[in-house]
């Protein structure tokens, strides 16, 4: 399917800095635009709670501008389109969310986004700066086989993390429990996408790959990865019982688990389209004796327009559980 | 010449960074094959930064200069390639400090903090597809001429041949190594820049000009 070209856009070099100044316009009250392409809370949290900070290539709103709020991340540094923010902005952010308790910088896995957390933290080195910690988060089952689950990519599943840890670092918690409750939720999650389509790039103009009007790529990262492969575009239901038994015996989710259950849009997708899908996965689940805690259903994490979408669990427990009920207040993730 | 001074690095940063904008299009046709496609105009974008950043220095010396690179390379690109392409210049500031000028093995020298930088940072070695493929046998190249006139000339082949040698590689790191075997075909977007950088200096060094 060819991508829409035309972008409502003025010049590509000014999109980033004119979407976080409209982002933070239309959300004053819950985050503001810090220059060096921050966004924070509008109100910080209390001195002395650990601060989360995270970079993020643009192109995948509402993540992660969507997620600055209470309950939720501190700091988010935005970077180019599809490309990590530099290491000096990193520092920035750092700075910014570092309230006295420490600073835990979160890092999608990607080469571009681990290099530049990995000179951040050589520069808070150099600068003095103690009590930061980075942890890596991945989920894309597709990425990497069973077993090599530490070379997976971030994509879509991490929402999981972000709300669990947010809510998290609200409490009274030390820096190094807050890395490893982010380690927690990561080893409960994981995530598999299709796509539909390309998108097409408002840096360049042009399609960011090609793809045929009946193909799906099975297991296609956050970017436009290639994931396992190509093949003939699938019905909703024959799509899920594709999907999901890959994603059970990944982990393995058991009968007797109860999982959180995320169905990403990567852009373009209808609802009717990810509620018909829903449907069917939720049967397969049930089947499995595997009971849904609760599930959420939309753009979260996206790529551009691209037509597709990702299935996410997360196995949780009942400390989990309350960490995903807590109240979070983001542009784009509401807990009350 | 035997020796280069700051205002020689200088101009070979912006001789780099006039000759990667001029081949920006074909950067990201080469990036659309294997990666998002933008990879031209954003490092055209960070070495017109670098050019401006360092006109813009009083007087600089020779460390000033690589440092102002590797910022505008890190920050203005980000990414894994702006990480990447900056630690090569970021590992030479020490090698330059209290330096008023290079001589052709400092020069070699301070590539070869480079070279390593880049290989530590992105993981990358020979036959990865990778810009290591046209910086390394640069490298050998340079150190293995006379003089400077003809080391820039024998470098600025070697690497775009490396470039070219990607072509029939898969690629084994970055953002295309999920495409394996499906690469092939395409040359490296991060290999033709580094060609495209020695091409520059060879093209700007005094006894070389046309």
């Amino acid at each position: 399917m060819a991508p829409r070209l035309h972008k409502l856009i003025n010049r590509p070099e000014d999109l980033v800095d004119e979407m976080l100044e409209g982002f933070c316009a239309a959300y004053a009250d819950i985050a503001r635009c810090g220059g060096d392409r921050l966004v924070m809370r509008a109100q910080p949290k209390a001195i002395g709670k650990v601060g989360l900070v995270m970079g993020s290539g643009s192109g995948h709103e509402p993540a992660m501008l969507g997620w600055v709020g209470e309950g939720l991340f501190d700091v988010v540094v935005a970077g180019e389109v599809f490309a990590a923010p530099g290491p000096e902005n990193m520092l920035a952010g750092i700075r910014a969310a570092d309230r006295g308790g420490g600073a835990l910088v979160c890092v999608s896995h990607h080469a571009g986004d681990r290099l530049n957390a990995e000179l951040a933290l050589e520069l808070c080195e150099i600068e003095g700066i103690e009590n930061v910690e980075m942890v890596l988060l991945y989920d894309d089952i597709s990425s990497a086989p069973k077993g090599r689950e530490a070379e997976r990519r971030g994509t879509a599943g991490l929402f999981f993390v972000w709300k669990m840890l947010g809510a998290y670092c609200e409490g009274d918690v030390s820096l190094a429990s807050a890395k490893a409750l982010a380690e927690k939720v990561r080893d409960n999650t994981r995530s598999l996408a299709v796509s539909l389509s390309s998108c097409a790039s408002p840096v360049t103009g042009q399609a960011m790959f090609e793809m045929g009007a009946d193909e799906m790529e099975i297991g296609m990262g956050l970017h436009g990865e290639k994931g396992m492969g190509r093949q003939k575009a699938l019905s909703a239901n024959e799509t899920i019982d594709l999907m999901l038994p890959l994603l059970l015996e990944d982990l393995p989710y058991r009968a007797g688990d109860e999982v959180l259950v995320l169905l990403n849009n990567s852009g373009s997708l209808t609802l009717m389209e990810l509620f018909i899908l829903y449907r069917h996965a939720a049967a397969r689940l049930a089947e499995a004796g595997i009971d849904v805690y609760r599930c959420w259903i939309g753009p979260y994490a996206t790529t551009l327009e691209t037509a597709g979408f990702a299935l996410a669990l997360c196995r949780v427990d009942e400390q989990l559980k309350a960490l995903w009920d807590a109240p979070a207040n983001g542009a784009y993730m509401k807990q009350l | 010449m035997t020796e280069i001074g700051a205002a020689e690095l200088s101009g070979m940063i912006a001789a780099m960074a006039a000759r990667v904008g001029a081949e920006r299009d074909q950067l990201n046709r080469l990036d659309a094959a294997l990666g998002d496609g933008d990879h031209g105009t954003s490092i055209s974008t960070a070495f017109e930064v670098a050019a401006a950043d360092i006109a813009a220095l009083e007087d600089p010396d020779m460390s000033a200069v690589w440092l102002a690179t590797a910022k505008a390379l890190m920050n203005r690109m980000g990414g894994a390639s702006g990480a990447i392409f900056g630690t090569f210049f970021l590992r030479g500031v020490s090698l330059l400090r209290e330096r008023d000028s290079l001589g052709k093995a400092e020069m070699s020298a301070l590539l070869a903090a480079g070279l390593a930088g880049v290989k530590a940072r992105g993981k990358a070695q020979a036959g990865d597809k990778t810009m290591v493929d046209a910086l390394e046998p640069a490298l050998r190249a340079f150190a293995a001429a006379d003089d400077f006139s003809a080391a820039w000339s024998a470098a600025a082949a070697a690497a775009s041949n490396g470039a070219e040698s990607t072509r029939d590689l898969a690629a084994r790191q970055g953002r295309a190594k999920y495409l394996g075997e499906r690469a092939i075909g395409h040359i490296d977007p991060g290999a033709m820049t580094v060609a495209l950088m020695f091409e520059a200096i060879d093209g700007c060094w005094p006894e070389n000009r046309e």
